[in-house]
């Protein structure tokens, strides 16, 4: 005991490669069965509507053309909604757990309750009824809407970053932003990454409001259906929006599990 | 038998530096609305190249009285001096750049590689890559761990014991004079923690880094401290001298209770096995010679057993009833040779290798193994005694009379 008082330690943990390996089936069935699932649906949708006979009115909205317009337009609101609320939210959320800042954190707080307290019909028609209609004031609304999670995860994600971690930061002689900028938000990330999918998910959902208020996106196609009572019309618009936030879903899952850092 | 004793000093350096390295001046903490001072009025002078230990009972404000020397704590009042100079104003961060700081529950960060972790402050000090590359490897080497096995890894991927050895390197990146450690083998279990602290000093001998060391572990402190602070309420210093001095003589009923008892057992950790004159009478044998001459030189000699050598590492003991008929094969005849201790091991861990392994003495090897003598139940007894000041002149004084009276 005495006498071999330094060998170096044989490696313990097994490699990564060997762990990928065993786990690969598993892996793929996890990451492919969405896609798969999408595209099916799709497919038995495309089949579906292709087997009807539609007339003229059904064929105004059931078109290539006319629905890649609604899902542009769709997927421009959830984007650009979410990217202004992340550009907002993490950086209040950053403000809000400093400890210079701390009395605001209530403030805050409360901000983002707001909005997700109000339905989100209520609140962007409130947006609307002040600022009128438009891509500007549905935006507004879906931010208001989707503020919270991201604020609160990210509060709640430098909050739970071990403090110890900090102070060996800052002990090791790091500024507080150098703490912030390499310690603390990485540290943070898959927790603001998560807040960020709710987000955008809410956004994608919120976003069929919009037809009400001067942006057609998949909620036209939906809202057509009931008004002018074309089940294909309306059927293609429900499984289009549903598609979409699941996708959309998806593929924040996928950038989640990217942007995580290894090794946490 | 002959036996020498270590001078009280031998692990406090040879001369006393005229200047210590960091000097502590009346150092006040207050926390706002506590009645008392978390560390009050702490004066103190931390020579170049030694190991400080803060010792002391939980929440006395030893770590508070070590977290003001780099300022993570800001002192309420009081002056801190690193190197002769005043920095109780510098600017904080450029100032923890200079020390080295291994906390209590090692804080590797998770989302950094091991090379990263270690190149944290040399990336702060704008190193370039290639001379953050080379210290990185030079610092793995240092703590024991490959460099190409290890650098890429992530902290999760390591064991406790491995994590501690990157904490250390981290903390020693840049090279600084002074390294602050707290409690940095706490959260260890206690075969890994002996290692790593015999690690630890085989390192700090290369390297003679200035080192604060905070632990609530008396054992702890007397095995790393070339002095020992205890430490009371408020951080006052109860006591500030060598472990030897303390031991010998704790001069105050706090810090004999701090000690607690089996004081003369912890005296053991003192004294090295390389300061202790090595038995080296025991007659010895190699594997390659033949069995009647080797027969022959345990006879001769006024030992019951021989030591085996193969290439001059200890193999087995053999006894003359083990050399007796022509057919016994050298490689199985006998006992294995155990209790094996390196010359840097306290007589506490050469004693605990005799008890453990049955055996009434210790073989020293250096460290590539080669057999340099025998250490036995006496000499540390002998040892024990001799290092009690008060004790000492008893057993010269008895062993005088003892001869004397024969006489």
């Amino acid at each position: 005991m005495v006498a071999d008082c330094f060998p170096s330690q044989a490696p313990k943990a097994p490699s990564p490669t060997g762990q990928r390996d065993w786990s690969a089936g598993r892996t793929a069935a996890r990451w492919l069965g969405m896609p798969l699932f999408l595209a099916l649906t799709g497919g038995a949708l495309y089949r579906y509507v292709a087997g009807q006979q539609l007339d003229t009115i059904e064929q105004r909205t059931l078109n290539a053309s006319e629905l890649t317009a609604r899902v542009g337009e769709h997927l421009q609101l959830a984007a650009v909604s979410t990217a202004i609320v992340i550009a907002v939210a993490v950086p209040l959320g950053i403000i809000a757990t400093r400890r210079s800042a701390r009395f605001m954190t209530p403030a805050i707080l409360a901000l983002g309750n707001l909005g997700q307290a109000i339905p989100s019909f209520g609140l962007i028609t409130l947006v609307v009824l002040t600022i009128g209609v438009g891509f500007k004031a549905i935006i507004i609304g879906l931010f208001a809407c989707s503020m919270l999670p991201i604020l609160r995860n990210t509060m709640v994600g430098l909050q739970q970053v071990d403090q110890t971690m900090v102070r060996a930061a800052r002990g090791m002689g790091m500024s507080p932003l150098d703490a912030l900028l390499r310690v603390e938000l990485p540290l943070a990330v898959p927790v603001i990454l998560a807040g960020v999918r709710t987000a955008l998910i809410i956004n994608v959902g919120t976003a069929t409001l919009a037809t009400f208020f001067g942006v057609k996106a998949l909620g036209y196609v939906i809202y057509q259906g009931i008004q002018l009572d074309r089940t294909p019309v309306l059927i293609t618009g429900a499984v289009l929006a549903s598609g979409l936030a699941l996708l959309v879903d998806y593929v924040a899952g996928v950038a989640e599990r990217l942007l995580t850092p290894r090794g946490l | 038998m002959s036996t020498t004793t270590a001078p009280q000093t031998s692990r406090t350096g040879e001369t006393p530096p005229s200047e210590p390295m960091i000097r502590l001046e009346k150092l006040t903490k207050q926390y706002p609305g506590q009645p008392a001072p978390a560390v009050d009025r702490v004066s103190m002078d931390i020579p170049r190249g030694e190991i400080i230990v803060l010792v002391g009972p939980s929440g006395c404000g030893k770590t508070t009285t070590m977290e003001m020397i780099n300022r993570l704590t800001e002192p309420t009042s009081g002056r801190i001096f690193l190197d002769g100079a005043d920095v109780t104003r510098d600017n904080p961060d450029a100032l923890r750049r200079r020390i080295g700081y291994v906390i209590q529950q090692i804080g590797l960060f998770p989302h950094l590689k091991v090379s990263e972790n270690i190149a944290v402050v040399p990336k702060l000090l704008g190193w370039n890559r290639r001379r953050i590359n080379d210290r990185v490897d030079e610092l793995l080497d240092l703590v024991g761990m490959d460099a190409a096995a290890y650098r890429d890894r992530y902290p999760k991927e390591l064991s406790g014991g491995q994590r501690q050895r990157i904490g250390v390197a981290r903390a020693m990146a840049a090279d600084p004079p002074v390294m602050l450690m707290d409690e940095p083998f706490g959260a260890i279990d206690p075969i890994t923690r002996e290692r790593l602290q015999n690690e630890f000093l085989r390192v700090q001998q290369q390297v003679q880094k200035t080192v604060v060391f905070v632990t609530h572990d008396v054992d702890e402190a007397i095995k790393m401290g070339d002095r020992i602070a205890v430490l009371g309420q408020h951080s006052r210093i109860a006591r500030y001298d060598t472990p030897a001095n303390i031991l010998s003589d704790p001069a105050d009923s706090y810090v004999e209770n701090f000690i607690g008892s089996g004081a003369s057992l912890k005296r053991l950790n003192l004294t090295r096995v390389r300061d202790v004159v090595l038995e080296t009478g025991c007659p010895t044998a190699y594997l390659t010679e033949s069995l009647p001459q080797i027969r022959r030189r345990l006879l001769e000699s006024d030992w019951t057993a021989l030591l085996l050598l193969d290439q001059g590492r200890p193999r087995r003991w053999v006894t003359a009833r083990d050399l007796t008929g022509s057919d016994a094969d050298l490689a199985t005849v006998g006992l294995p040779a155990v209790a094996l201790v390196e010359p840097q091991a306290t007589l506490a861990d050469a004693l605990n290798e005799m008890l453990t392994s049955n055996a009434g003495v210790a073989v020293v090897v250096d460290g590539r193994g080669v057999y340099r003598g025998m250490i036995d139940l006496d000499t540390i007894m002998i040892e024990a005694r001799s290092m009690r000041r008060g004790t000492t002149e008893f057993y010269r004084a008895a062993k005088r009379s003892l001869t004397g009276g024969e006489a």
